[in-house]
């Protein structure tokens, strides 16, 4: 359990850390309209090289980040052979049976690989990797609060967010620690039917269960302990500003998403999905 | 003899991320059959990783655990049986109850040992009567219990294994002075009627004192030091450099020295070093 990296932040100081979370959501929505723009060879091999230089700049090592990608190998390889056997184009280069193997379908499936893996690095290396959840849903509430306007709980909600994210590494732990106890009693969780297992959770759930609820009640009572109304003439101690280095971010991002459409209809050499 | 043994233990927790952390670097502890061991150490020494070693929850990244002599990683399928035979009580135990019943949640690991209904109603009778649980609670939910008779339960849901080996993190945290000598007795009387042996982690250095023969002293994830009761604790200076409290009754035995009064014996235990005061007045003649 604790080998989990997919949505994990890890601390450091690059300049990606250092960037205002409000900046880098934006960027993040940029990027990921960038990709999908990207239409042909040229433009996919750009967005990779940005992916790998966002990883380079946030000073995390590769491997930690392609580890990222292992939960969803199985769903990247599946999507690989579908594009591979079902793409019909021109060139054909192998048939037998019903199955035939055309250039284009190669062409394809490295292509969509490309997008989904440099999907999943870039948002994570620009978003979780290197931005705390606590200052993540306090930019993500800064950007909503015109929404407060028409009587929107965007406070509430952020708070939600924040105590829930706040809470996901405690449960992994304790699910650890409950596991092994269970475990030390003769517990078996991976052998047997379907059925079999289900019930062998049983042990595991209701405390895990038990303890939420007993932590939710006491996290209630010391936050009215320290008088929390809600938004209410709230003051923050970390505050969030935007400085040149942030709009420089943007705006490169943004050159970089004009250059890929740019390149999309001036550059039809290669070939395009 | 050593019924338990860690040889050249090495292990770390999240290789290869920023995380990476060493919990435990080249142990080698024994542990002897039918005696109490302590294991005392700062936080972070390495203490609950080196426990989960012994029953197989952790695997050592290198070196061996070995049960009677034999490595208990040889075949894992046989991990199950050495968790009967090994019974590890983790710490805060009582977040681990979760059957209808107190009787049923105690009968959780005997169930799984495959045991009769009939073996398995002694078993559960059997444990709460040396963890001393009133009869009249085992019908109750877990959940209606108090703290302390949750921790009572669950060191009895470890105990109806009859396990040889009892391993126990941190049992009596927690607890008030009275709860605590409770639980000590209870695990003292279980280990005399069954012959077992019982290793011990504390940060009270007077219930180590008082309740254990060995002691195994952990440092920065390394074992520094290995005894007799008697060989750790007359050693303070190596307790504070390992960051641990020195017993107070050894404290007031070195200032009486300090002050002229020599005393003699065990002096880290209230007993032995009332029993020296004691001495040291007949000899002198004292009323």
């Amino acid at each position: 359990m604790k080998d989990m990296t997919l949505g994990q932040y890890f601390p450091g100081n690059s300049l990606l850390h250092r960037l205002d979370p409000r900046a880098k959501i934006i960027a993040t929505v940029l990027y990921i309209a960038t990709i999908f723009l990207a239409k042909n060879v040229y433009c996919f091999g750009a967005v990779l090289a940005v992916s790998v230089l966002l990883v380079l700049v946030s000073r995390i090592s590769l491997r930690v980040v392609l580890r990222g990608i292992k939960p969803i190998l199985f769903i990247l390889a599946f999507t690989m052979i579908i594009n591979m056997f079902f793409t019909q184009g021109e060139t054909l280069l192998f048939s037998f049976w019903r199955i035939s193997l055309y250039l284009e379908g190669i062409y394809r499936a490295i292509l969509m690989t490309v997008r989904v893996v440099s999907l999943i690095v870039g948002t994570s290396v620009l978003l979780t990797y290197t931005t705390s959840p606590i200052v993540l849903t306090d930019a993500i509430e800064s950007l909503l609060s015109p929404l407060k306007k028409i009587k929107i709980p965007v406070h509430d909600f952020a708070m939600m967010m924040t105590i829930a994210l706040r809470f996901i590494p405690t449960l992994v732990d304790e699910t650890d620690k409950i596991m092994n106890a269970q475990k030390a009693r003769g517990a078996d969780f991976n052998s047997g039917g379907l059925i079999k297992r289900a019930k062998a959770l049983i042990p595991i759930l209701v405390p895990l269960f038990v303890s939420s609820y007993s932590r939710a009640e006491e996290l209630a009572v010391a936050m009215e302990c320290r008088c929390y109304r809600g938004d209410v003439g709230r003051t923050k101690f970390v505050r969030l500003s935007y400085t040149v280095k942030d709009w420089l971010f943007l705006v490169g991002l943004l050159l970089f998403g004009a250059a890929i459409v740019l390149a999309n209809i001036y550059l039809p050499i290669g070939f395009s999905v | 003899m050593n019924i338990l043994e860690l040889r050249d233990v090495s292990c770390r927790y999240g290789v290869g991320t920023p995380f990476e952390m060493t919990a435990l670097s080249h142990v080698s502890v024994g542990f002897e059959k039918g005696k109490t061991t302590g294991i005392i150490g700062h936080t972070g020494s390495g203490k609950s990783t080196l426990v989960q070693m012994l029953n197989g929850l952790l695997k050592p990244e290198s070196g061996e655990v070995l049960l009677d002599g034999e490595s208990i990683w040889k075949n894992p399928k046989d991990l199950p049986r050495v968790r009967f035979r090994v019974g590890l009580v983790m710490q805060y135990p009582e977040y681990q109850l979760f059957d209808e019943t107190v009787r049923a949640d105690i009968g959780y690991a005997p169930r799984n040992m495959g045991l009769s209904p009939e073996e398995i109603r002694d078993r559960v009778m059997e444990a709460i009567r040396f963890v001393g649980l009133d009869e009249s609670l085992l019908d109750k939910p877990p959940l209606e219990l108090s703290g302390g008779q949750k921790r009572r339960a669950a060191i009895a849901g470890i105990i109806a294994m009859r396990p040889e080996i009892l391993v126990l993190d941190e049992p009596a945290a927690g607890l008030d002075p009275r709860g605590k000598a409770e639980i000590f007795e209870s695990l003292n009387a279980y280990k005399e009627a069954h012959g077992a042996t019982v290793i011990l982690v504390s940060h009270s250095m007077e219930d180590m004192a008082k309740y254990c023969q060995n002691v195994i002293l952990l440092r920065h994830t390394e074992v520094i030091k290995q005894g007799t009761v008697a060989e750790i604790f007359s050693d303070p200076t190596l307790l504070e450099e390992s960051g641990l409290a020195i017993p107070a009754a050894y404290r007031l035995a070195t200032n009486l020295c300090r002050r002229g009064i020599p005393l003699k014996g065990e002096l880290y235990t209230v007993e032995g070093v009332a029993r020296a005061i004691l001495a040291y007045k007949e000899g002198r003649g004292a009323p």
